[in-house]
């Protein structure tokens, strides 16, 4: 008979209830005291809205969840934005740091009517006729200049490299140059050797130009500087042109293309205010930029991306710098270095510590890699941070203020960044292949929402944008590059050149991807016969050159 | 009465076990990544959808590679109005064989739509040349235009309609 035995077995005295009681209390702990995942993942399952028809060789036309395949593509980031300079919103007067400059949207704008005044005066430019050659690297002068030139009609050329120099010169001879005193004399030898040296010149130099530099100025050629310019405009009573229109070209930003050939992208006030509406969704609206944030970018303002963010930045009242490694041009020979200190090169100008940055792969990979070295130097606690981390960012949560962060991050962050480091609330990364590998350490090791972008010369505004949210690793089946997320809000994207039956047999659809929007620039091409776009049936599907994939739940992901 | 712990008994022991597991669950968590990714958002934060969400190739279609789309056979049910063709196969009750519009499923229905009328007579042979909609006066274009619309927003466009030696 079993129960005398049983009896002895199942005993049970107060050390069984307080047993008991912990045993409860450890349960209840372990299920409900789960993290809960930053963006539910039913919602990552359909991140594109898929049309559900595609023409044979193409993919179904891809747009963005939230914009649906009957939304209207978003134009301008507030109601009454149509033109650059209704960007500036007239109404906050809060200061903020351009670059090192302490200025207020009241006293920018002033200063833009000073400088497009005085240019107009001096460089003897005719509103709608002349255009500008803008060689500056990226500072206060190169805002007010661009906001200036589109404010009188006058289109401004930029380049996404200092090598289409002599190119664009000769192809685009501009009304006016406007470019830094320490490459005058590298403009003037191009000039000269270009024989062009019969024609009118003006250059507008910023800073002391040397002497030397000056006394090779030829006679037709004439130099003027910043300051004098805007003083001139301040003196004398302010030139009001006519308001362009938001579909006027004002700028023509050129870029090499993947074979070599000089493009441009020639860019209207909607393509920019869209690129903006486009850049703000990049965060979610529980993150969105505010005039407490501070922007660093590592995108030059000479390409259309670069050139969003920095408007978006303005637009938003933000502080605004950016990287060492933007810089195109230099008097000297100069190869510019993606690492770590190049993050850090923003500390040389007077701007708050950044809170979002805009980086290039490079600088994410050099930055996590150093700030887990530093980690690791704590190895009693390093192992526990790293696997709860990670035990976190599996389930879909992290954050920069758990306990993990307090005693191992946070410190590691702050000896590689410095004292500003904890300030950083949002990294986007762009131009450039990712790799999935270092998507989880990067997790841990900024623990905040990384965004993994793909941008174009040709698109003002990132084309695909992961969620900011998301979590997800989807690299367990092979290494490869991380997907670069849905379509933008207002871009919508189809590739061409696939396989119909891999399609129909339920493969991912893999090819060309082809963009079309409203931040999407016209493109033109400096050698008239070749030219990039395929025949585009009057609705400007513009190629990008990239081989692209799609995913089950709507991510693009982009290959090799 | 004094208070001792007494871990001796088995089911102290086994709370005792069950307490340092979970603890070490705690201090320790698993970090365990599944060597295929999860098909349902259940199953794992990090999933894909099992397949992608379907889509339909845009056909060119002729009468006569349009005609077996009737529904009979338990597939497809396209129709044709001013040169689009649309999968009504949704509105099998109405366009499948015995619905009330039978009679357009499979064929170009450009007249019929027009004119209001589902009789055979608006419909044309299959091995004549598509209907050319001459003779139709303004107020049954704009009809057969509304009824493009309606079946635009209700069903998709899964192709065009040309002529027999077209292709």
């Amino acid at each position: 008979m079993a129960p005398p035995f049983l009896n002895e077995l199942l005993v049970t005295d107060d050390t069984t209830l307080l047993l008991g009681l912990i045993a409860a209390t450890v349960l209840l702990l372990n299920n409900l005291y789960k993290a809960q995942p930053l963006v539910h993942p039913i919602l990552l399952g359909r991140q594109s809205d898929v049309a559900r028809v595609r023409n044979p060789g193409e993919s179904a036309v891809y747009r963005n969840y939230s914009t649906g395949l009957m939304g209207r593509f978003p134009l301008r980031p507030a109601k009454d934005v149509h033109i650059l300079a209704d960007l500036l919103k007239a109404d906050s007067d809060a200061p903020r740091t351009l670059w090192s400059s302490k200025i207020s949207n009241p006293q920018l704008q002033d200063r833009v009517a000073a400088f497009g005044t005085g240019l107009l005066r001096l460089a003897g430019l005719e509103v709608g006729e002349s255009n500008a050659l803008l060689l500056l690297n990226d500072c206060i002068e190169f805002i007010i200049s661009d906001l200036a030139l589109a404010s009188h009609s006058i289109p401004s050329f930029t380049l996404a490299s200092a090598t289409l120099l002599s190119s664009v010169l000769d192809s685009h001879p501009p009304s006016v140059i406007i470019t830094h005193a320490s490459m005058l004399t590298q403009i003037l030898e191009l000039i000269y050797d270009a024989g062009e040296a019969s024609r009118n010149h003006v250059i507008v130099v910023v800073g002391e130009p040397s002497t030397q530099a000056m006394a090779s100025v030829a006679s037709k050629v004439k130099v003027l500087k910043w300051a004098d310019v805007e003083r001139e405009g301040v003196r004398v009573e302010k030139i009001i042109s006519p308001l362009p229109k938001p579909s006027d070209v004002f700028t023509v930003s050129f870029f090499a293309s993947d074979s070599g050939h000089i493009q441009g992208a020639q860019l209207t006030h909607e393509n920019l205010t869209a690129g903006v509406a486009a850049v703000r969704a990049l965060l979610p609206l529980s993150h969105s930029f505010s005039q407490v944030d501070t922007i660093v970018s590592a995108h030059s303002l000479g390409t259309a991306y670069g050139r969003a963010i920095a408007y978006t930045a303005l637009f938003e009242g933000t502080s605004f710098a950016t990287l060492e490694s933007s810089k195109l041009f230099h008097a000297d020979d100069y190869t510019p270095q993606i690492n770590v200190a190049d993050v850090l090169s923003s500390k040389v100008y007077s701007i708050p510590s950044p809170t979002i940055a805009f980086v290039k792969p490079g600088h994410l990979e050099t930055l996590v890699h150093a700030i887990l070295k530093e980690a690791r130097k704590s190895f009693l606690l390093y192992p526990f941070a790293w696997r709860h981390k990670t035990a976190g960012i599996a389930e879909g949560f992290v954050t920069k203020e758990s306990l993990w962060d307090r005693l191992v991050f946070d410190t590691a962050r702050s000896r590689v960044a410095g004292d500003g480091s904890a300030a950083l609330r949002a990294v986007v990364v762009s131009q450039g292949p990712l790799s999935s590998e270092i998507l989880t350490p990067a997790r841990v090791a900024l623990s905040v929402p990384l965004i993994n972008c793909f941008s174009h010369p040709l698109v003002a505004g990132p084309i695909l944008a992961s969620h900011a949210l998301d979590l997800q690793d989807l690299g367990s089946e092979g290494p490869g590059l991380a997907h670069s997320g849905p379509p933008s809000i207002n871009c919508e994207v189809k590739l061409v050149g696939v396989e119909d039956e891999a399609i129909e047999k339920g493969g991912n659809p893999s090819g060309v991807l082809m963009v079309r929007g409203p931040a999407v620039a016209k493109l033109t091409s400096m050698e008239g016969s070749y030219v990039n776009i395929p025949s585009s049936d009057g609705e400007r599907w513009v190629g990008t050159g990239v081989r692209a994939t799609v995913q089950t739940n709507g991510a693009f992901q982009l290959l090799g | 009465m004094a208070f001792s712990l007494q871990l001796g008994t088995p089911v102290n022991t086994a709370l005792f076990l069950f307490i340092l597991y979970s603890v070490q669950k705690v201090v320790y968590p698993s970090v365990h990544k599944p060597k295929k990714i999860p098909r349902e958002f259940k199953s794992g934060y990090s999933w894909l959808p099992k397949s992608h969400p379907p889509t339909v190739l845009f056909k060119t279609f002729t009468p006569k590679t349009l005609q077996p789309f009737s529904g009979e056979d338990g597939g497809r049910i396209l129709l044709a109005i001013n040169g689009m063709v649309f999968d009504v196969t949704g509105g099998r009750n109405f366009y499948g064989p015995g619905g009330m519009y039978g009679n357009f499923a499979g064929r170009d229905a450009s007249r019929g739509m027009a004119k209001q009328s589902f009789d055979v007579e608006m419909l044309t042979p299959i091995d004549q040349p598509l209907d050319k909609l001459e003779d139709l006066r303004q107020d049954e274009i704009d009809n057969m235009k509304g009824w493009i619309d309606h079946f635009s927003n209700k069903y998709i466009i899964c192709g065009k309609l040309v002529e027999n030696d077209a292709i």
